[in-house]
């Protein structure tokens, strides 16, 4: 376990706006690989039918959160909720169903290398589906072009560039229909116009089809693009938590420097 | 985490780890839950097909060559030349057609198989397959095994006939102290049916231990692309040594006690 001290957790007022319906919830969770202590007591609701954002420095737990949310770590201790089920308490098969309701993309797009981009996103429908090949071809094309790949959808992952490979991955992770999409940094990697053009993309798609969409970034700007609720988190536990318009308002001093990118604030180089 | 990737610490530790991978791979190929991926399996008898018997064979068919060359030579030495298909057919058909067999296996599909899974892990198409829904080890692993049960005895066998036409070569038409007839009536005095059931238990038994030790490498490999390097570099020196344990138990448990030589009538 890290060293910690009260002064650790000072900026963590624990001040959030209350969650009526939430997809997903962490309660008290805490999990620690080797002596990093990662999450530590995290409690955290985000909404259903909104764009939240996990933003957090480095380091901080994010990417750990997303595979908490899909069964891929368990905590330590605590608990984390979707749709109210206990994610950790779900026998094997019951968590591979469960995990249907997901669509995730991952920092690199995380495409089967084996596979060109056709049979990636056609990959999920031929598993989880009776659909015939004419109507699974009309679906993946469908995806295809509204990512902006309609052209490219015999070419291989290796063929991609990052910007594209991510879109493909976007594209494989909403083929399903899924109630909630995560996005481990989706910026990452990327220059600003394509990370604008993909934020975009995000909020056209989840205005179309809904769902809890859950964006893990440390980048302010996209924040600012598409986030409607926003969870700061630093330490494994909430700063603060709520509503977008609310925390770029926030009075905290560690929200604010996180928020405005500055170099001056209770947040260093540590 | 529903999948066991953990690596144990010690060596004992790991080897329970290893132990209880292979077992709930096997597990899932007995209780016909791989048979949801069918077609994944066949895909990997395809390329079991396509990548790996020709190599399997050729390096068989040389084998094979030796040991008519070895069984030749020294039945000259000790005045039987016309005894030399007793040396080809106990070196081709006990030990060095299984043995070469790990080999190749071992060299070319239980290290494609960690590189492949490998790669896989570390570019999180795991972890990818998992969020879909899809269990990965079935999908992965259990195919894998499964494609190998049902190719890897045909693909044996047919090398089992290269190494013996090798021989062959190499005693009657290389060498040629002895008629082709002679040859054969020798060789064939010396194995019977259940030599070759014996000699495909001891190829199958190779195979499996070879699929099963790239899958828990591959599936857990760590640490980048040098983690996977050194993960295909561990599951190579661990599948020798585990072919030539196979290799010695097998010889030991099927011809130690009754060796099935038709000598002295």
């Amino acid at each position: 376990m890290s060293m910690e001290t009260t002064d650790d957790y000072q900026w963590h007022t624990g001040r959030t706006t209350p969650v009526e319906n939430a997809a997903i919830e962490f309660i008290g969770v805490k999990k620690a690989f080797g002596r990093n202590q990662v999450l530590n007591g995290l409690d955290m609701a985000l909404p259903e039918d909104q764009i939240s954002m996990i933003l957090g420095p480095s380091g901080t737990g994010k990417s750990v959160c997303i595979k908490h949310m899909v069964g891929l770590l368990y905590p330590d201790d605590g608990d984390v909720l979707i749709h109210g089920q206990s994610v950790p308490a779900m026998p094997d098969d019951d968590l591979f169903e469960m995990r249907k309701k997901f669509g995730v993309l991952f920092q690199d797009g995380a495409l089967f290398g084996s596979m060109n981009l056709y049979d990636n996103v056609a990959f999920p429908l031929r598993q989880h589906t009776d659909k015939g090949e004419d109507e699974i071809a009309h679906i993946v094309n469908q995806r295809l072009d509204e990512v902006g790949l309609g052209d490219a959808n015999d070419k291989m992952p290796n063929e991609l560039s990052g910007g594209m490979r991510k879109r493909a991955g976007f594209a494989r992770a909403l083929v399903l229909d899924p109630d909630i999409v995560l996005f481990d940094e989706p910026d990452s990697g990327l220059d600003p116009v394509r990370t604008a053009l993909l934020c975009e993309l995000i909020q056209e798609i989840h205005a179309e089809n809904g769902g809890a969409y859950v964006v893990i970034t440390h980048d302010i700007a996209s924040a600012r693009r598409v986030a409607e609720y926003i969870a700061v988190l630093w330490k494994g536990q909430i700063v603060e938590s709520g509503a977008a318009t609310d925390l770029f308002e926030s009075s905290n001093p560690f929200v604010r420097q996180f928020l405005s990118g500055e170099s001056q604030g209770p947040l260093g180089m540590e | 985490m529903s999948a066991i990737s953990t690596k144990g610490n010690g060596w004992l530790e790991s080897t329970g780890v290893l132990l209880r991978f292979c077992g709930r791979i096997m597990g899932e190929v007995y209780s016909l839950k791989v048979f949801r991926y069918f077609g994944e399996a066949l895909r990997q008898c395809g390329i079991l097909i396509l990548s790996s018997t020709i190599v399997i064979w050729s390096l068989i068919f040389i084998i094979g060559l030796q040991c008519g060359i070895e069984g030749a030579y020294f039945n000259r030495s000790v005045g039987s030349p016309a005894y030399a298909g007793v040396f080809a057919a106990w070196c081709d058909l006990r030990e060095l057609v299984p043995y070469s067999f790990g080999y190749m296996m071992a060299a070319k599909v239980g290290t494609g198989i960690v590189a492949e899974l490998g790669s896989m892990r570390i570019s999180d198409e795991i972890d990818a397959l998992e969020v879909m829904g899809v269990p990965s080890m079935t999908f992965l692993c259990s195919t894998k095994l499964l494609a190998a049960w049902m190719v890897l005895p045909f693909v044996y066998l047919s090398g089992v006939g290269a190494g013996f036409f090798a021989s062959y070569l190499a005693v009657v038409q290389q060498i040629g102290e002895v008629s082709s007839g002679g040859y054969q009536l020798i060789f064939w005095m010396f194995q019977n049916p259940p030599d070759l059931l014996y000699s495909v238990i001891k190829g199958m038994a190779m195979a499996t231990t070879i699929v099963l030790v790239g899958c828990y490498y591959g599936y857990n490999a760590s640490g980048g692309p040098v983690g996977v390097g050194t993960a295909t570099a561990k599951s190579m020196v661990l599948n020798i040594v585990l072919v030539h344990v196979i290799g010695m138990l097998g010889t030991q448990l099927f011809w130690g006690a009754n060796p099935r030589a038709p000598i002295g009538g």
